[in-house]
């Protein structure tokens, strides 16, 4: 009977301690019944014909988990708007490091083009650690509680209000609009750093854009200020619309211009040569700068052309 | 059909079935093993690491009562349909009825189609 008890506390082990007493004494019970019927079929038994019944009540882990099943860490119920949850919070993580990161790059000396890479997602990783951490610990506890039935899909609806059926590019993704969102506020930062910067840090600056350059990108302000207001807009509407399709194209066509006529200019940056010395002269870093827009303006570009065409089959 | 996706549904299919026949089973009162003879004998087959939890599940809902008795030298928790259980033994048998003869005429209908 020494392998009944093992697999009796094994079974045990895998429960919560409240229930293991009660269910290891009825677990108990039936399998020496069931022994006892063997027994009486095929007189005594040998410790294989033991074994043999155990293993055919299942693994302890399953026969426990069949006595006290497993609970989910967050409860079905509330697994849409925890999804929600974790990527609206982490977007606004996003958008934060971005600034955080960007005002401390422009502001030392210290601090590459790499250095802002690797401080730009290895700090944001952290955040989003600790962002995904908390919001699964929050509803956790939540699920721990009794979960509201249907949350957020009570009967408190009307067919009416839902919105038409569209094609499906039409429900706008969260990622997106973060994205978005991170690139509209990285722009600001980008231009309007030398006004919140000591004459110190901006002569430590790894990063200086020419005068030229600074002031058509602070005539573009508005236009940035539009395209976060805009951002806004598409995280409470979530769906495409014609007036906000319009506004896109305008806005993104807008950005490919501005990004475009910026390519032409020149000088673009205003670099410290003595710093850069021996690592780019100052022709190859322009003419990378120069590249580098073109590919930029490439982008709004296409999601203009991409809205416009779908404006026209949008009703 | 794979054997696995048959298995699955064939499970899925005894799952709610399962319930009702320990209900009805359980009228008498019948400790695990007895349980799974009376069962047995009736034409389902349930193994143990199944039927055993499902009491439990049943009987703290409030659907069965239980009790230790000592029996042939051994202790044993009897099970029996609390009043609770009767009743909702009684909801269920009839809707087992209305689905039974509903699914009897649709799988007719169905299998002289086929033929």
């Amino acid at each position: 009977m020494e392998l009944v008890k093992r697999y009796i506390a094994a079974v045990q082990r895998e429960l919560p301690e409240a229930k293991r007493d009660e269910i290891g004494r009825e677990l108990n019970a039936n399998i020496m019944d069931q022994l006892d019927m063997l027994a009486e079929q095929q007189g005594e038994l040998t410790d294989t014909d033991i074994a043999a019944v155990l293993k055919q009540m299942g693994h302890p882990r399953t026969v426990a988990q069949q006595f006290v099943p497993v609970q989910p860490l967050i409860n079905a119920s509330y697994m849409s708007l925890y999804k929600n949850t974790l990527f609206m919070v982490l977007g606004i993580l996003f958008v934060l490091h971005v600034i955080d990161v960007t005002t401390h790059w422009l502001s030392s000396a210290d601090m590459g083009l790499i250095g802002y890479g690797f401080a730009l997602f290895g700090g944001f990783i952290d955040d989003a650690c600790f962002g995904f951490t908390s919001i699964t610990l929050a509803y956790w506890l939540m699920s721990r509680q009794q979960p509201v039935a249907n949350s957020g899909c009570g009967s408190n609806w009307q067919p009416e209000k839902l919105p038409s059926a569209g094609p499906g590019w039409q429900h706008i993704k969260l990622q997106d609009i973060f994205t978005d969102l991170a690139s509209y506020i990285f722009l600001l930062v980008v231009i309007w750093y030398p006004l919140y910067m000591s004459a110190e840090q901006l002569a430590q600056s790894a990063l200086l854009l020419s005068s030229n350059v600074r002031l058509i990108l602070q005539y573009s302000t508005p236009l940035i200020v539009l395209g976060i207001v805009h951002s806004l807009w598409q995280l409470r509407q979530r769906l495409w619309s014609r007036s906000m399709l319009a506004t896109h194209v305008l806005l993104n066509a807008a950005i490919a211009v501005i990004a475009l006529y910026l390519a032409s200019t020149s000088p673009l940056l205003e670099l410290n040569t003595e710093r850069w010395l021996g690592v780019f002269n100052l022709q190859q870093l322009e003419r990378s700068a120069m590249i580098t827009l073109v590919i930029i303006a490439l982008i709004p570009a296409w999601e203009a052309l991409r809205d416009t065409l779908r404006l026209r089959k949008l009703k | 059909m794979t054997t696995a996706q048959l298995d699955k549904m064939r499970l899925e299919l005894r799952r709610g079935v399962l319930v009702l026949a320990v209900l009805a089973s359980l009228k008498q009162p019948h400790y695990g093993y007895s349980l799974r003879k009376q069962l047995q004998d009736g034409g389902i087959d349930i193994d143990e690491g199944t039927l055993y939890p499902l009491i439990r599940r049943l009987a703290d809902q409030g659907l069965l009562d239980s009790e230790w008795q000592q029996g042939e030298g051994r202790e044993r928790r009897y099970y029996q349909l609390s009043e609770l259980g009767a009743e909702l033994l009684s909801q269920l048998t009839d809707e087992w009825q209305h689905l039974n003869n509903s699914l009897s005429n649709l799988l007719g209908t169905a299998s002289q189609e086929t033929k």
